[in-house]
């Protein structure tokens, strides 16, 4: 039995294929993912409010947390350096979208002042371990156990991410999923800024 | 979101259980799907492909994820064999359970076009379950949007992707068994399948936020969308598209197996 679905000539079916072709590249060209707009952090550096809060141009509330080891980190520790705190969780898929791209940022910018905490939330060390060691991310992960960090910086949302400059002070808060070009664009311009 | 499910002293990925279950019903229904267009040996066949097939898929998605992400991947190349449901990624999987399933059945002689058809019915209800996973763990989220049906996710108000994902699966199911009540060459539905399912990496993509990229910000499911749909208009342009115009039957090839 022959069979006759489509009763369309080769030619008229071959101009589908080319504008399907046309259209198609057209249409992924017009929703790429743009580079986002520069980051362009307030410079020179604004007059500081002296409370800390977790907010653009307060000192960073300091804190304390244990690391994997066991080794308490505190923030205020790190004055001098650009320290990306990044609020996360492992189950939450925003947080582990991002992770490949600040593991990237910290291995390029490390040995110019940059680091990152990655604080955790709420989840026990064996979980943060194995997830650190199997997605190979070697900055520091920190255990918020009560969640105290967390409140203390209002993370509401995950991922949270502050960038605190080399004077301890928020430069830049980004709440939600960041952009690889977000990260390395505010960690450069900080890591530019004298001292 | 409830990404985790307690049984006693387990925790289980919501994501991962749906789609375990997904899994079942999907080869079940594709089973089914093989008995009823080619009785006992189809679905013999079928059932043998399934476990390939499978292997296929997850080579693959966790291929297109390493290769995309491969700032970590390149320098950690254990990770290609994390043992990890999450990190796989539709578009590989696809490519990879097509090319496994492809194969075993060259290498076995199976009737690859019948076998083929039955998977793409039973594929699809596989993937709307999965994607109800997607939307307990929060994966494959979307950008903001203001649309009334926004939901709130990370931050912002989202487009729920996950439940477009869903109706994409479901309404493309339903074209199937339309199509599938119509006489028609072996294999024509499952390149209709491979049709739909480029579309839906071609219009959906752009919704999702958490998207792997090509150089130049170009999102990389949305190529391998396009290549299917042109992969399969080509097989359709060969196996059911008429030759009969005047003056075009050179070089055509009737379709050999009308149903």
């Amino acid at each position: 039995m022959k069979v006759q679905m489509l009763v369309m000539s080769r030619s008229r079916w071959n101009m589908l294929l080319a504008a399907t072709l046309l259209v198609g590249s057209l249409f992924i060209a017009a929703t790429r993912v743009r580079p986002e707009a520069t980051v362009a952090l307030a410079s020179p550096r604004p007059a500081v409010v002296t409370t800390p809060a977790p907010q653009e141009n307060h000192p960073a509330p300091d804190f304390t947390l244990l690391d994997l080891a066991g080794v308490p980190v505190r923030l205020s520790d790190l004055r001098g350096q650009v320290v990306l705190v990044n609020v996360w969780a492992t189950w939450c898929p925003p947080c582990r979208a991002e992770m490949p791209m600040i593991q990237a940022a910290y291995a390029q910018y490390r040995t110019q002042g940059f680091t990152v905490l990655a604080v955790n939330l709420r989840e026990d060390a064996p979980t943060v371990a194995r997830y650190m060691e199997q997605n190979r991310l070697t900055f520091p992960a920190l255990l918020d156990r009560d969640g105290a960090v967390g409140d203390h910086y209002q993370a509401r949302v995950l991922p949270s991410s502050f960038f605190i400059d080399k004077a301890g002070v928020v430069r830049a808060v980004y709440r939600g999923p960041m952009a690889r070009s977000m990260i390395t664009g505010t960690v450069e311009q900080l890591l530019a800024e004298e001292p | 979101m409830y990404p985790l499910v307690r049984i006693g002293p387990f925790n289980l990925s919501s994501g991962g259980l749906l789609l375990l279950l997904a899994i079942i019903i999907g080869s079940t229904l594709m089973e089914r799907a093989a008995r009823r267009r080619g009785g006992a040996t189809l679905t013999d066949q079928a059932s043998r492909v399934t476990l390939p097939a499978v292997i296929g898929a997850v080579i693959g998605g966790r291929l297109w994820y390493g290769l995309l992400n491969w700032d970590l991947y390149g320098t950690n190349p254990q990770l290609f064999l994390a043992l990890r449901l999450v990190d796989l990624a539709w578009p590989g999987a696809l490519l990879g359970g097509v090319l496994g399933g492809w194969l075993w059945c060259r290498l076995r002689r199976f009737d690859t076009a019948a076998i083929a058809d039955a998977a793409a019915l039973g594929l699809l209800p596989t993937q709307a379950i999965a994607c109800i996973g997607l939307l307990l763990s929060g994966e494959a989220f979307g950008i903001p949007t203001t649309l009334p049906w926004g939901v709130a996710l990370f931050g912002a108000t989202r487009h729920p992707t996950q439940i477009y994902l869903v109706l994409a699966a479901l309404l493309s199911f339903a074209a199937l068994h339309l199509l599938g009540r119509r006489p028609a060459p072996a294999g024509t539905l499952f390149a209709a399948y491979l049709l739909l399912q480029g579309l839906m990496l071609l219009l959906l993509e752009p919704l999702r936020a958490d998207s792997l990229l090509l150089p130049y910000g170009v999102r990389a499911a949305q190529v391998a969308g396009l290549g299917l749909v042109l992969v399969a208009l080509v097989w359709l342009r060969a196996h059911v598209v008429s030759a009969e115009a005047p003056g075009e039957q050179t070089g055509g090839r009737l379709s050999e197996s009308g149903v």
